[in-house]
Parts: C-alpha cells; sequence; structure tokens
C-alpha cells in the first residue's frame, strides 16, 4: 500500500477529522497541529471527543471524514507505519497480569520488531530508566499501582517513539502516582519526544502544556498557550476561561466579548 | 524475522498456560477427575448393589394361598414373610413390605389361580422384592405344572416343545469397542470443546475488559497476526485438552481399573491406529470450535457476557455429539456431513471397530470446511472497531454492548431493533412448534386455526404494544394505493407458475413423499360449498393476516435497516424455515421465494396490506384449483411439470408486476424510510 507524506513541519496534524457514530458525530472537522518537541494538551469535558480524537490518531478508530498525520504518516494509508511512530497510554495501563514486567516490555520489544541484542539491550535500558529492577520478575497482576504505571511507561517507550499519545494518564490516580506521571511527561519533552496527551484537568494543562486546544462537543473551540487562552478570553485563569467556553453564555473566541 | 503472529501466540500461550481454570479444565480434570469419576462411580455403583444383595425383602402374600407357596416363600432365603393387615398399597408405600402376591382362589378343578403382584415400580428395593417373590411364584407354578403332568401320566418336558437359548457370537473385543462407542464420543467431544472454552474468552473478552486489546492493537500487528496468534493458542488448548482426555479415559478403560469391565468380560483394548484416528478428527473440532468460541467472544464486552454466549452454543453442540448414544441410528454421509455429528458417529465407528473410511474422510474434509468459515467468522471480528470498541458508522450508540443497545432501543425506538424482531421470531417458532402442533392433534382444522391467531397475530400485537414501538413504522400499516394491489396481484399471478416450476425441477432431487401429497390433498379440497369457505378462512385468510404480521411485520420492520438485498433474503429463508418439518423439506424453497417475493412488496411499498393479498392470492388460489373438479383432474399428476405455454406467460406477467410495482412505489419507499429512521 503506497504510504500519503504530509509535509514534516509538524509531528501531529489533524486536518478536518470527523468521526461518526450512526447519528452522533463525536468529533466534528478537527484540524489543529503539534510541533516537534512541545506538550500540546487537549481539554474539555467528558464527551467532548478528546479520547475519540485521540484514538483515530492511534489509529485504533477510523476517521469517517479528514485526515490524521503522525511524523507525515497518514493514519488510514498506512496505520502501520503510523503506529511505529507513536506511543499509546491511558488510563487503564493494559498490562497483562500473568506476564512479569519484563516478559511484558520484552513483548511490546517484538511487536515492535525488536531482537536479539537490540532488543535485550533496549529492554535492560527501560527496566533501569523506570527503575523496576526489584519487580522486573514479579508478575504484573501482583505490582502496586505506582509500580505498575511505571511497567506501563516503559512498555508504551520500549521501541522509542517520536510521539506519546497519552489518553488521561492520572485519571483515577493518587497524587504520588500523578506526579509520577507529570515528571515523565517533562522528562520526555526534554528529551524532544512530541507529546499530546487528553485531560480535564487544569493544574495539569497549566504545569505541562505548551499549547491547549479546547474541545467541545466534537468541536475545537479554542486554540493557543494557557496564558493567551486566559487573555484572549479575558478570564483571570485557565479554569474560569474554560468555563466560560463550556457555558451558553460563552465568551466569543478570539475576542473577549460576550 | 519472526513472525509476528508467532510473537503473540508465544505470549498467548505462556499466559494461558498460567491461567489456572484453563490448567483445572485441560489437565486436572481428564487426569484426575476422569479416573476418580469414573471408578468412584462404579464404586458406588457396586456398594449399592452389594447392599441391595445382603439385604432381605420383606413381602406379603394375600388372598387365598396355597399352603406350597406360602411354603416356598417361607423357604426362601431372600424373602421375609410379613403380615399386612391394613391397605397393602399403603404398606408398599410405607416400607412395610416390598411387594405383595394376592392370590385368587381356585376357579377350576385343577386348581388355576390368578395371581396379581403389587410393587411400586419407581423404587428399587421393591423392584427388586418383586422380581423375587416373582420367581417363587414361578417356581410354585413350575411345582404345580410338574405335579399335573405327573398325575396325568406325562413327562416334565411335555409342556416345554421348544427350548429357546440367545448366544451371541460377539467376542469380548466387540462388545468393548460396542460399549465404548456409546459412551466415548459424547464425553470426548465435551471435554475438547470445554478445553477452547475458557482460553477464547480470556483472549478475547477478557482482555476486552482488561483493557489491554487497545494497546494491543496500537502496535504495528496487522489484525489477522493478532487472531491467528490467538487462535492457533485456543485451538492447540483444545487439541491438547482433547490429547489428555483421550489418553486419560483410554487409560482408564485399558488398566483394568474398572471392575464392571472384567467381572463382564468386555475387552475395552482399542488399537492404536483407532485412537490416532480419533485424535487426528479431534484437531479439525478443536479448531472449530476454537475459531467459534473466539468470533463469538470477541464480540462480547466482558468475560460474564462472554460466558452467556457461548454456554448456549457449548451445550448445542452437544445434542449432535449424544445421537451415536442412541440405538437404531446409522452413520450415513449426511450425518458425516453434519458438524459435530459427523465427528461423534467416525468415533463411534472406530471404537467398534467397522468405520467407513470414506465417511472418515468426509467428516474430516467437512469438519475442516467449518473450521475454516468459523476461523474467517473470527478473523472478521478483529477487523471491526465496532466489535473491538463498540462503534463504528453505523453503530447508534458507542461504547455500549449489544444487550443494553436491545433493550434500550426496545424502551423508546420506534421500531424494534434487529436483534428484538430476529429474537421475537425465534420465540414465536418455538411456541409455535410446540404449541401449534398440540392445538392441532388435539382440534384438528380448529386448532390449526387457533394456533395461527393465538400464537402469531396476539404475540405479534403484544410485541408492538409492550415494547412500545410505533405499530405504523413497525409493522408498515401504510395504505396502499390501487396500482400496489394490482401490482401484488400481478407478482402472485405470475410467480405462482414459476414456484409450480421450481418445486417441478426440485422433485428430481428431492422427491414429494406420497404420504404428504394424499395428506394435503385430503385438507385442501373442498367437497361442498361450506367446506369451501371453512378451508377458504382456515387456509388462505387466516395465514395471510396472521403470518404477514409477523414476517413481513415485525421481521421486516425491525431488519429495515439492513441493506435491502439482506433484508428480502432473510425474511425469504426465516419464511421457508418456518414452515419446514422433517415432512416437508420439499416446501422450504418454494416458500422461501414466495416469502422473500412478498418481503419486496411490502419493503418497496411500505405496506402489509400488500403482502397480506399476495399471500391470500396464493393460498386461496391452490385451494381453489385443487377444489374444481376439472382443475383436480388436471392436477392429478402432482409430478408433472407446469404446461409450456404457462412458463412464459408466468414469467411475463411477473415482470409486469415488477415493472409496476417498482414505478408506483418509489415514493412510498422514501416516505417509509424516513418515517423509520426519523426526521
Amino acid at each position: 500500500m503506497p504510504t500519503r507524506h504530509f509535509p514534516l513541519v509538524f509531528m501531529i496534524n489533524f486536518s478536518a477529522l470527523s468521526k461518526r457514530y450512526g447519528p452522533l458525530e463525536a468529533v466534528r472537522e478537527l484540524t489543529f497541529q503539534v510541533e516537534p518537541g512541545e506538550v500540546y494538551a487537549l481539554l474539555g469535558p467528558n464527551g467532548a471527543g478528546k479520547t475519540t480524537a485521540l484514538r483515530c490518531l492511534a489509529t485504533l478508530l477510523k476517521p469517517s471524514s479528514g485526515s490524521a498525520y503522525v511524523c507525515g504518516v497518514d493514519v488510514s494509508v498506512d496505520p502501520l507505519g503510523a503506529r511505529r511512530r507513536i506511543a499509546f497510554l491511558s488510563s487503564s495501563m493494559g498490562l497483562y497480569q500473568r506476564l512479569s514486567a519484563k516478559e511484558l516490555v520484552t513483548y511490546f520489544g517484538r511487536l515492535h520488531g525488536l531482537k536479539g541484542v537490540v532488543l535485550s539491550r533496549r529492554v535492560d535500558e527501560m527496566v533501569e530508566l523506570f527503575a523496576i529492577g526489584d519487580f522486573s520478575g514479579r508478575l504484573c497482576g501482583k505490582l502496586s499501582t505506582g509500580q505498575r504505571q511505571r511497567v506501563s511507561l516503559a512498555r508504551a517507550l520500549v521501541h522509542d517513539p517520536p510521539v506519546l499519545i497519552l489518553d488521561e494518564p492520572t485519571l483515577g490516580l493518587d497524587v504520588l502516582s500523578g506526579r509520577t506521571i507529570h515528571d515523565f511527561i517533562v522528562q520526555e519533552r526534554g528529551r524532544g519526544k512530541t507529546i499530546l496527551l487528553s485531560t480535564h484537568q487544569m493544574e495539569e494543562v497549566d504545569l505541562l502544556a505548551d499549547r491547549v486546544g479546547i474541545m467541545r462537543r466534537g468541536e475545537l473551540v479554542a486554540e493557543g498557550s494557557p496564558t493567551e487562552l486566559v487573555q484572549r478570553l479575558g478570564a483571570p485563569n485557565l479554569a474560569r476561561a474554560f468555563l466560560a467556553l463550556m457555558s451558553d453564555w460563552a465568551l466569543v473566541p478570539g475576542t473577549g466579548q460576550a | 524475522m519472526t513472525s509476528a503472529w508467532w510473537v503473540v501466540f508465544r505470549k498467548e500461550l505462556r499466559e494461558t498456560l498460567r491461567d489456572r481454570r484453563t490448567l483445572f479444565v485441560m489437565i486436572a480434570v481428564p487426569v484426575l477427575l476422569y479416573p476418580v469419576l469414573l471408578i468412584g462411580a462404579e464404586q458406588l455403583f457396586l456398594f449399592g448393589a452389594r447392599n441391595l444383595e445382603g439385604e432381605t425383602s420383606p413381602v406379603a402374600v394375600v388372598g387365598d394361598p396355597p399352603t406350597t407357596l406360602l411354603d416356598l416363600v417361607d423357604a426362601s432365603e431372600t424373602l421375609v414373610l410379613t403380615a399386612v393387615p391394613g391397605d397393602l398399597v399403603e404398606a408398599i408405600r410405607s416400607d412395610v413390605v416390598t411387594a405383595v402376591a394376592v392370590v385368587g382362589v381356585a376357579n377350576d378343578p385343577d386348581g388355576t389361580r390368578e395371581v396379581t403382584l403389587l410393587f411400586d415400580a419407581a423404587s428399587d428395593r421393591s423392584q427388586r422384592g418383586r422380581a423375587q417373590l416373582s420367581s417363587v411364584v414361578g417356581a410354585w407354578r413350575d411345582t404345580v405344572l410338574v405335579r399335573r403332568l405327573r398325575d396325568r401320566g406325562l413327562p416334565a418336558t411335555f409342556a416345554l416343545p421348544v427350548a429357546l437359548a440367545d448366544s451371541s457370537i460377539a467376542r469380548p473385543a466387540d462388545m468393548g469397542g460396542y460399549t465404548l462407542g456409546r459412551i466415548l464420543p459424547l464425553l470426548l467431544v465435551m471435554m475438547t470443546v470445554l478445553g477452547a472454552f475458557y482460553p477464547a474468552i480470556d483472549l478475547a473478552a477478557g482482555e476486552k475488559e482488561r483493557g489491554t486489546l487497545e494497546t494491543l492493537l496500537t502496535a504495528p500487528v496487522p489484525a489477522g497476526a493478532i487472531v491467528a496468534g490467538k487462535f492457533a493458542t485456543v485451538a492447540l488448548i483444545g487439541v491438547i485438552a482433547a490429547g489428555l482426555n483421550l489418553g486419560s479415559m483410554l487409560l482408564t478403560f485399558q488398566t483394568g481399573a474398572l471392575q464392571v469391565t472384567q467381572a463382564i468380560g468386555l475387552d475395552v483394548s482399542m488399537p492404536l491406529a483407532a485412537v490416532a484416528l480419533i485424535f487426528l478428527t479431534l484437531v479439525p473440532l478443536a479448531v472449530l470450535f476454537g475459531a467459534v468460541f473466539l468470533g463469538l467472544a470477541v464480540r462480547s464486552g466482558s468475560f460474564k457476557e462472554a460466558q452467556n454466549a457461548l454456554t448456549p452454543v457449548y451445550i448445542l453442540a452437544l445434542f449432535p455429539a449424544m445421537l451415536p448414544i442412541f440405538p437404531g441410528i446409522d452413520f450415513s454421509p449426511l450425518l458425516a456431513a453434519t458438524p459435530v455429528a459427523g465427528v461423534a458417529f467416525f468415533f463411534r465407528d472406530l471404537m467398534s471397530g467397522d468405520a467407513s473410511w470414506g465417511l472418515g474422510g468426509l467428516v474430516l474434509a467437512s469438519t475442516t470446511v467449518y473450521a475454516g468459515l468459523a476461523l474467517v467468522f473470527a478473523a472478521r471480528a478483529f477487523g471491526s472497531e465496532r466489535v473491538l470498541f463498540g462503534g463504528d458508522e453505523t453503530a447508534d450508540v458507542p461504547s455500549e454492548r449489544w444487550t443494553s443497545r436491545w433493550f434500550k432501543r426496545a424502551a423508546s425506538d420506534r421500531v424494534p431493533s434487529r436483534e428484538a424482531a430476529l429474537a421475537f421470531v425465534a420465540a414465536i417458532a418455538v411456541l409455535f412448534f410446540f404449541g401449534g402442533i398440540r392445538l392441532q392433534i388435539a382440534y384438528g382444522e380448529t386448532g390449526l386455526l387457533a394456533a395461527e391467531w393465538l400464537l402469531l397475530f396476539v404475540p405479534a400485537l403484544l410485541f408492538v404494544g409492550v415494547g412500545r414501538y410505533d405499530p405504523r413504522g413497525t409493522l408498515s400499516l401504510r395504505a396502499p394505493r390501487t396500482g400496489h394491489l394490482l401490482a401484488g396481484l400481478l407478482l402472485i399471478a405470475g410467480a405462482l407458475p414459476m414456484i409450480w416450476l421450481i418445486g417441478w425441477l426440485q422433485s428430481f432431487v428431492l422427491p414429494i413423499p406420497y404420504e404428504l401429497l394424499e395428506g394435503l390433498e385430503e385438507l385442501v379440497t373442498a367437497q361442498s360449498w361450506g367446506r369451501f369457505f371453512w378451508l377458504i378462512l382456515i387456509l388462505a385468510v387466516t395465514p395471510a393476516f396472521c403470518e404477514e404480521i409477523v414476517f413481513r411485520g415485525v421481521l421486516l420492520g425491525g431488519t429495515r435497516t439492513l441493506d435491502p438485498w439482506r433484508i428480502i433474503a432473510l425474511n425469504g429463508l426465516v419464511f421457508g424455515a418456518f414452515h419446514l418439518s422433517f415432512e416437508t423439506v420439499i416446501r422450504f424453497l418454494p416458500t422461501a421465494l414466495l416469502g422473500a417475493l412478498i418481503a419486496w412488496a411490502v419493503w418497496r411499498t411500505g405496506s402489509i396490506w400488500v403482502g397480506m393479498l399476495m399471500h391470500f392470492l396464493n393460498n386461496a388460489t391452490i385451494v381453489v384449483l385443487t377444489s374444481l373438479p376439472a382443475m383436480r383432474e388436471f392436477l392429478s399428476d402432482p409430478e408433472a411439470p407446469p404446461p409450456l405455454w404457462l412458463v412464459p406467460v408466468g414469467a411475463l406477467v411477473l415482470g409486469l408486476g415488477m415493472v409496476l410495482l417498482d414505478r408506483s412505489a418509489t415514493f412510498e419507499v422514501e416516505q417509509t424510510a424516513h418515517a423509520v429512521r426519523g426526521p
């Protein structure tokens, strides 16, 4: 199958992407881009379409119309090519209960085509990077939440992808576990990774995101850096700006006018 | 490079072998539980039998018993003569005695008497007491007979002119094979299928429930490789379970652990070649159920939902495996090509030592084909995002399971969902099959009339009412235009000769049973005007209302979201299947075609009245034709082809009807679709 490439200016590019479930349009004409090394947060209430958008990008769902590109690769045309370039992480962690931590990381390394010395070296690196050496032989079903989370991160990064897609990564986690994820995002940005995450936590966005896209009922209603959004909407902080956008008496995006 | 499916397979196998539940079903049950269960059951049986053997049976002899009989009972080591003062029946029921011999008075000079043995057939003890008492009464009868013969100067053999004795030529190995062939096929099929049960659920629905499937699908692995890896694991576990079961059962039977086989002289050893062939046949069976279970499990949202979906399939699979237990069923090519049944019969014949290689080959080939089809079924599920993540462009509600979708739609939507409509028709079919037949047996033609109205029409109305569906949309109650009715008339007029032609062509393959012809002729032939109108009522008017409301009403209304050709084909097939029975296989094709034609007309016009008219015209025509003396003669040979001129005329009229309906109904189709979907 021929691979269609988009000029590699953006690591992630949504181009008028829509996703319908029967009469329900979960994502409508979504268009935004993420630059290399940038942390982009999709912010929105439940049902805004954040997860659907990320799942389309991760090739789990097929867009109804429009396109999405990862590192210039059209996810609809070359889904396997797109998957090689991403790590997908959701709050469910997705660990196999009856595999040990090391077996799990090795398994995903194999699925990504690593083998032999390269694979074992990469697995060792992950074990060291996420400090899972003490429990690498223990079955995942017997690990604590914090340990599971570290294994999950190692699993996602074993093939060293340039783009990370994080779907509500701190949902349901306690403060300490949430902090681990935040540290991870900061660390990976420092290593030049491009990160797209969905969340509905303002503090997370304030703390981590270079830019924010706010979604409501499947549409992107505002976009910019947290500071820009606050200024543009004339709100005292991001939380108030977000609430204004979500309510029917919303300020007109981009003007600061009601 | 290592294939992706191999990577998936190795991981799935490793994880599955760490699952205690799978290990228990796969290894512990056959290796330990089998011998324990079989030997334990045998010991319990022998213990019970020994207990009964050592026990004496209290019995009573009442009426006018001669002293000889009382002496014989008294002398018996197994019987204890007991006095019963009150009610004899109550004495047996309350275990005071196990059986009672009621001896009548001598009613001829020779002293001939009538003896009745009272006992409780539902009690093992009472049955044993009756047998012992019967033996003593028999001995007394023989004593009397010998005395009478002697009194008349005749030898004791005078009353026994023929001495009859059975002598079986079966060798111990034959009897062993015969016995194994009746017990083992069901157990083997059951355990092989069960071996694939839990791994399939765990690897598909379990993976979805735990959220690991999402992670797996973001790895650069084609869906086909994931299916192949999972399927290979499930099938391998099924094959291992099959092998262990086979080995364990044979060892249990052949090591002499079972005392019963030794005691009755059964040789239950089996040639190695037969064992190898049984195992070879179990492989495609394990593959078949591995794929079926995987395909079903991945369509379920959770482990529990998958268990609910797979259990009926498992139980259903056991029915054909039970067939070899019943005597008198010969292994035929039809049975060989029947899923599961073919395998079970082949096993039976292999164990009995008289297997047919041709049929065995057919079993292997057909099971392999079914396994391939099942694999396609499983693979399609893994390629569908609706199945994997609960939504695609045709799904109405994302991330909802089919069960909740069914109930939600049933509560609020205007027309029933596909699942609801099909479930209703299935329930109606079962109700009609059992209730309708009983009514017809009990009340004849009136019963048939009652069955149609009470078991088809009324439930359809209740379904629409209780489900709060829109009657107009669900039952296609749009008023017909004259053009529609005329088109319906032409369609049936043209279709009748065509269906006659098809029936005639079909008779070369499936001959019409003579009994059926006789029965039908008797049913549909009117001898008087009263009888004629009665026949029109029960055979034409009633089915037109009652069957149409079910098939072109509820079923068509619930399946309107499908592609048109699927709606029509499904409707025809279900309608044909509803009229199917063992005696009337020949009716399937003509009825299905007629059903499909009526479904098309109702779908195009949105009016069930057109369907009712067509159904009425079809059935009434048959009653009229068979009742007219001139026509009766013409139709006297039902296997005769239709007159040659009638075929092109029929085709022309059918074509005219189709064109007319196509032109007159376009507008209504759009309106109906709009009404069904909502604005």
